[in-house]
């Protein structure tokens, strides 16, 4: 027996099928054992939260130390403003509580947040000028939807014309619905194959290198 | 260089400030356009409204800095529409930044003044919980077992709303806001499927294509699509906010980029026809 | 009345540096850039920590001494920047692994297959023509979009048979196109709340 490889591969199989026991039976040595792993795993998820930083810590860091960047320089801003937040979270013992943590968050974080995902709307625009061409019958079909959906949600024309709301309702009616419907169903499928190839043993790229 | 091929050639800083000024002149003047009320929003706010007096929700923010121009208007006409029916909510945040978003939409709703809400009587707020769907089954499985206190400390056994729900049974109704695919997914699974709790959702526009099937199989009784559904919202509810503000600015932005669409379809194909 | 509060005015810098984007990169982006994944990850470990005090460091203050076994497990999981001894954060990814898969495929099963199906097989003739001609086309357009993805069968997409894949791609395209549309709307639904900012508690020239 592998012990790197074949007990986590059982964890795995383990703990799946616990938690789809708990779905399909009532038994409740079933139900409390699923419980427990249901709350470890919101504590190993939290565990989980801090290896984004420190990945952050050691790029960074060695940029910092090196220097020989151009943007070193960003780096050490980078890793300072981590350094706030941790301090000013932790330092009052409130956490996202203090007062001064959401002063710095809401100076900080939520404008910045805010901006970064709503920028591309630029991009939307510019994109849609330049690639939105109905060029041939299949992007037509493309770009017909995407015009009469951004019409209709254009409040001025249905303002002025009623029936371009309604016919927007209508193509996220049966049109949208179909597509849609047919592309969950086989997601469905492909995820719970993926799920139970995962729980066997048979797909193992989560475990990493060899 | 003909005229066709300058039209299709238009510099991204032309565009870039054209779309800045189509948002920064309807901000400055606004319209004050009508506004029609999709039916998966009706459909969002009569489920609510069909709820009895005492009923209790369970309120997951899922969704943060990114989400909370289109999604936090919503947020807050929905909090407005379950306070005034005297609804009572467990709030939680499956979002990392959705404890954040929590104060910033209180702000708005101001339940104490505005409906004499008493906090631990008729809301409470959980805080953020890791792990996504495991939160979800943590907190509809048996929520004492998993928490003990509240997003500030206080034991959950001292504050009465907190003390009386254990599990999914005693929730009436599951409602989530998020920006995340898997958050939107998720909930069907815990809500729906594992629990069987009547569930109502609210997501970005963009999402709503993919979510429409749980909408049509009757997983999602109603379902607030964005900045539009947040504006439904507000207008529904009656407290008009920024969404509606928004509307207007959607107007100029959307007929902009319609334009754009038209004028370098146009050119394309006079180009292709050889009208150089 | 230009705003005095020193944090709405780092906001709205933040904001206008973090737009500059739009028209070209610089150095004003980038500096914003970095300051969001600084705080971003400040942010998840201030908020990792927290959850790790309320949901098991109390636990364990409660006398239930089985979480430590949590703790260790959690530990665990920074053993993968070690060079030897990485293959130890494999033990607490099979558990998330393992629980994560549990969760969602249980009623996945349920919510994406069984009642999605369900929906579809409902009778066509409606009560108005109109119904009727849309059950048929929503069931039409869940037919060929599943038919389209069939692979496994090579004359899925060949000849007669091939006009099934071949109108669940128009249906799919159809549908993208709505989908496109709404992302439109998205962006700049998200952009009009930072203009709005800028305008009401920056500049104050809007009510």
């Amino acid at each position: 027996m592998d012990y790197r490889r074949d007990i986590p591969l059982a964890i795995t199989f383990l703990v799946g099928i616990v938690a789809v026991l708990d779905y399909y039976t009532t038994l409740e040595s079933v139900t409390n054992t699923f419980t427990v792993i249901k709350n470890w795993g919101v504590v190993l998820q939290a565990f989980a939260l801090g290896l984004g930083a420190v990945n952050l810590f050691r790029v960074h860091g060695k940029r910092l130390s090196e220097r020989t960047r151009e943007d070193w320089m960003f780096s050490g801003w980078l890793l300072l403003m981590m350094v706030l937040f941790v301090v000013v979270g932790l330092g009052t013992g409130k956490y996202d509580t203090s007062t001064q943590y959401n002063w710095i968050y809401q100076a900080l974080y939520l404008p910045l947040g805010a901006t970064m995902y709503s920028s591309l709307a630029f991009y939307m625009a510019y994109g849609s000028y330049k690639v939105l061409r109905a060029r041939n019958f299949e992007a037509a079909l493309l770009f017909i939807t995407a015009v009469l959906v951004i019409i209709g949600n254009t409040p001025i024309f249905p303002a002025t014309f009623p029936g371009l709301f309604h016919l927007r309702e209508w193509i996220f009616g049966p049109i949208v619905s179909g597509a849609y419907r047919g592309i969950r169903i086989g997601v469905g499928i492909g995820a719970v194959v993926l799920g139970i190839k995962t729980l066997v043993g048979l797909e193992t790229g989560y475990l990493g290198r060899r | 260089m003909s005229i066709w091929e300058k039209l299709t050639s238009i510099p991204r800083e032309v565009i870039m400030g054209l779309v800045f000024i189509a948002i920064l002149i309807p901000a400055l003047n606004p319209l004050g356009l009508p506004l029609m009320v999709g039916s998966m929003s009706q459909a969002w706010y009569d489920t609510v409204d069909d709820m009895p007096a005492g009923s209790i929700l369970l309120f997951d923010i899922g969704y943060g800095s990114g989400g909370y121009p289109s999604l936090g208007p919503g947020n807050i006409a929905a909090f407005h529409q379950m306070f005034e029916k005297d609804l009572r909510i467990v709030i939680m945040a499956t979002a990392l930044e959705g404890s954040m978003m929590y104060p910033l939409i209180m702000a708005g709703v101001k339940p104490e003044s505005n409906y004499g809400a008493v906090y631990g009587e008729d809301y409470v707020f959980l805080g953020y919980i890791a792990g996504g769907q495991t939160a979800m089954a943590g907190v509809l499985g048996d929520l004492h077992a998993l928490a003990s206190t509240d997003y500030q400390g206080t034991s959950l056994s001292s504050l009465p709303l907190a003390a009386e729900v254990s599990g999914a049974d005693d929730y009436d109704l599951v409602v989530y806001l998020t920006t995340s695919g898997d958050t939107a997914e998720g909930w069907v699974y815990q809500a729906y499927s594992q629990y069987n709790r009547p569930l109502i959702g609210g997501m970005l526009s963009m999402m709503t294509t993919s979510m429409k099937p749980y909408y049509d199989s009757g997983q999602l009784l109603g379902l607030m699509d964005g900045i539009k559904g947040a504006a439904d919202m507000e207008f529904l509810t009656n407290h008009p906010g920024d969404a509606i503000v928004s509307s207007d600015i959607l107007s100029f932005t959307q007929a902009l980029v319609l334009i754009l669409i038209l004028i370098g379809n146009v050119a394309f194909w006079m180009q292709k026809g050889g009208g150089k | 009345m230009v705003s005095m509060d020193p944090q709405i005015w780092i906001a709205a810098l933040l904001t206008l540096a973090a737009t500059s984007y739009a028209f070209r990169d610089n150095k004003a982006f980038k500096f914003a850039e970095f300051t969001f994944i600084g705080v971003a990850a400040g942010h998840q470990i201030v908020m990792g920590i927290k959850n790790i005090r309320d949901y098991g460091w109390s636990h364990l203050m409660q006398g239930e001494m089985i979480y430590i076994v949590v703790f260790l497990l959690g530990i665990m999981l920074y053993a993968r920047y070690h060079k030897e001894y990485y293959w130890l954060y494999r033990y607490p990814i099979a558990f998330l692994v393992g629980n994560g898969i549990g969760i969602s495929i249980r009623a996945g099963i349920h919510s994406d297959f069984t009642l999605q199906i369900a929906q579809t097989a409902t009778p066509l003739i409606a009560s108005t023509a109109m119904g009727s001609i849309n059950n048929i086309i929503t069931f039409v357009g869940v037919i060929t979009a599943l038919s389209h993805f069939i692979f496994t069968y090579e004359g899925m997409h060949k000849d007669a048979l091939g006009w099934g894949p071949k109108i669940g791609r128009w249906m799919i395209l159809l549908a993208l196109g709505a989908s496109f549309g709404n992302t439109v709307m998205t962006r700049f639904g998200m952009y009009q709340g930072r203009v709005i900012f800028l305008l009401r508690e920056w500049l104050q020239i809007i009510a």
